[in-house]
């Protein structure tokens, strides 16, 4: 790994939530430093902080306790205007049930990030087309969410998240609706991403997770250990 | 500008709803213009009296009410009075009336009353509204002087058992030798009279007269010199008391000169109430408005939370996502006031009728609770500015009653309004 600073940073991070009189904590002092580029898979049974973990670095929600630094910016005392700026242009997220506006078509919500960051629109529909061609959805771009099936319109989310060029991609179990062989087609997909990029990705599927560059395995809210694997981020 | 075209396109995402929330925003849009409708029309009402009736001066033979069959009411002014009080300055009209009395059952009394064609039409019981408005069949014509024909009122018609709906071919048979205690017979052969019109005039004993012309009063009670009153009318109000005094001047002591003040008591009392009412009631339909528009918009921030979670990872900012559900909100309100004013202009006299009937009526004197409204001029056509404020009442409401929902909108993280679903 190079000895640049880090992409992403957390230091004795924690979140905890007030549910029904009791105090949940889904995190609970979280130390890690993930470098640029790479696929990083992070680990761990349901309710063990996996998703919140993800919510946090993506700027999706504040921690209760310490800090979270992403592309050298420090998220917990980010006002809200350049949070929601943050998220626009330096995270691109991918979600378990795709989260595509369903009124859109494949083209438009792959646009809609660009339109929030101004980018001009011959410009933004220009790379809208070639961001859909590079996830092979070239032919159904004016097709709307629900005439997709769940691998198009994950490779939808996947194209929207890359919208904006963004450094960091975040992905919550983006195999979680899908049969397993579409899983591991987007899985390939975010992993050649990964070879730009920096992608995290939450996932059940262990088999998955080992080929990522990294494994993250989190139980109780608290890291276990960060594995890097051979083959790995250089 | 993306956002607001987002929510355009949200407005149309379920057209069975969108007809839904536009009918149920219609409903108080439409009483809202109801309300309107009925507040203008007393306004006007008022208006006419204040034009028409306050700057009117009425003069009958000292001590007389000047009916021709009234039992010591019978002294007439003289025939020369119209032409004296016509030279007095300012004076801009000068209109004779005839006058007689006929039992009726009930009422105790109708009047018959002659009136040149073209002239105002007044009331004689207590003149306390004067408007009387053709609502069915035609106003005399210049054709009609010494013709025998005639406009009845509504009370004195639905008396003679003539209806609005169906008076072609009815005569009224005037008989000049019926009396009472009050009116004393007139040997006179009953005159029937062809009726070419009703007239309703808000008040339940000015809808106890018939009008004819001038001349056939004269000649069916054969009474061919005197006048029983002469309406003078003034320039302005402020022309009336100089007026008065030249009336006093030209026909001596001999005169009574009343000058009216039944506007003033009109709108003080009547006038007020009615637009209190009115307004009460349009506030509750912009109330009611709003909390449809509340509840809706509710709905739609739940129904969207996840949508509106993801828009706002995705680099949607807050004024955006504000500016979405706001354009959807009063787009909303817009399409279903116009909804509302196309309700108006075909349901809009019918329930304005009603709803006098059931939310103004009983607050008014006896006298108006059954006869004013028909009096009223109902307009139901919306004119461009009455359609602008309407619209821009209800995109007001539309951002009061969508506040709660945005306030939402605005303070959940991304994470928050995904789990909020």
């Amino acid at each position: 790994m190079s000895k640049s600073k880090p992409l992403i940073e957390l230091r004795d991070v924690a979140k905890h939530y007030g549910k029904g009189g009791q105090v949940v904590r889904a995190l609970d002092g979280v130390d890690l430093e993930i470098r640029d580029g790479g696929m990083v898979a992070i680990v761990g049974p349901s309710g063990s902080g996996k998703s919140t973990l993800l919510h946090l670095i993506g700027g999706m929600d504040r921690p209760t306790r310490g800090s979270v630094t992403v592309a050298g910016r420090g998220l917990g005392d980010l006002p809200r205007r350049d949070l929601t700026r943050f998220r626009r242009d330096t995270v691109g997220f991918v979600f378990q049930s795709f989260n595509l506006i369903p009124n859109l078509t494949a083209e438009e919500n792959v646009v809609l990030p660009m339109e929030f960051a101004k980018v001009p629109k011959p410009e933004a529909r220009r790379r809208g087309r070639a961001v859909l061609g590079r996830v092979g959805l070239a032919s159904r771009m004016h097709h709307r969410p629900g005439e997709l099936s769940g691998g198009e319109q994950q490779r939808v989310a996947i194209a929207r998240a890359l919208a904006n060029n963004p450094p960091l991609v975040l992905a919550d179990e983006p195999t979680g609706n899908l049969d397993s062989e579409t899983g591991q087609s987007i899985y390939a997909l975010l992993r050649e991403i990964g070879r730009e990029l920096t992608v995290m990705v939450v996932t059940h599927a262990e088999p998955l997770a080992r080929t990522a560059d990294q494994v993250l395995h989190l139980k109780d809210g608290r890291l276990q250990e960060a594995q890097p694997r051979s083959g790995g981020v250089p | 500008m993306r956002m607001m075209m987002l929510g355009v396109r949200n407005l149309f995402r379920n057209k069975v709803r969108l007809a839904i929330v536009a009918l149920l925003v219609a409903v108080p849009a439409f009483l809202l213009l109801v309300m309107q409708a009925i507040g203008d029309a007393i306004q006007e009402q008022t208006r006419i009296l204040r034009e028409n009736v306050d700057t009117a001066l009425q003069v009958r033979a000292a001590g007389s009410m000047g009916h021709v069959n009234m039992v010591g009411q019978d002294a007439l002014l003289h025939g020369t009075a119209p032409a004296a009080v016509r030279a007095i300055p300012n004076v801009v009209k000068v209109e004779p009336y005839m006058l007689a009395m006929t039992p009726t059952e009930g009422h105790n009394f109708a009047m018959h009353v002659g009136v040149n064609p073209g002239d105002r039409k007044r009331l004689e019981s207590h003149g306390e509204a004067g408007n009387p408005r053709i609502i069915a069949g035609r106003d005399f014509t210049p054709e009609d002087q010494g013709q025998d024909v005639a406009i009845i009122g509504r009370g004195y018609a639905r008396w003679a058992g003539i209806v609005p709906e169906n008076f072609a071919g009815k005569a009224m048979v005037v008989d000049p030798t019926r009396s009472s205690s009050i009116i004393y017979r007139l040997d006179r052969p009953p005159h029937p009279l062809r009726i070419i019109g009703i007239y309703a005039s808000g008040y339940v004993f000015g809808d106890m007269q018939l009008f004819m012309p001038l001349e056939t009063f004269r000649r069916i009670y054969e009474v061919p010199q005197g006048i029983s009153w002469l309406f003078v009318t003034a320039a302005s109000v402020d022309d009336v008391p100089a007026i008065v005094r030249g009336i006093r001047d030209s026909l001596g002591p001999q005169v009574d000169i009343i000058a009216p003040k039944h506007a003033a008591v009109f709108e003080g009392t009547t006038t007020r109430a009615i637009l209190r009412l009115a307004r009460a009631g349009s506030l509750l339909a912009l109330a009611l408005m709003g909390i449809v528009l509340f509840f809706v918009m509710l709905f739609l921030v739940r129904e969207r939370a996840r949508e509106i979670g993801t828009l706002k990872a995705i680099g949607g900012s807050d004024g955006g996502l504000v500016a979405q559900f706001l354009t959807e909100a009063a787009l909303l309100t817009a399409l279903g006031t116009l909804l509302g004013v196309a309700l108006f202009r075909v349901w809009g006299a019918a329930a304005a009728s009603r709803l006098f009937a059931v939310s103004v009526s009983p607050f008014l004197p006896p006298q108006y609770k059954d006869t004013l409204f028909p009096s009223l001029a109902i307009h139901t056509a919306v004119d461009a500015p009455t359609l602008g404020l309407a619209l821009g009442a209800a995109i007001v409401v539309a951002a009061l009653g969508s506040a709660y929902g945005l306030w939402q909108v605005v303070n959940l993280s991304p994470v928050e309004a995904m789990r909020h679903e």
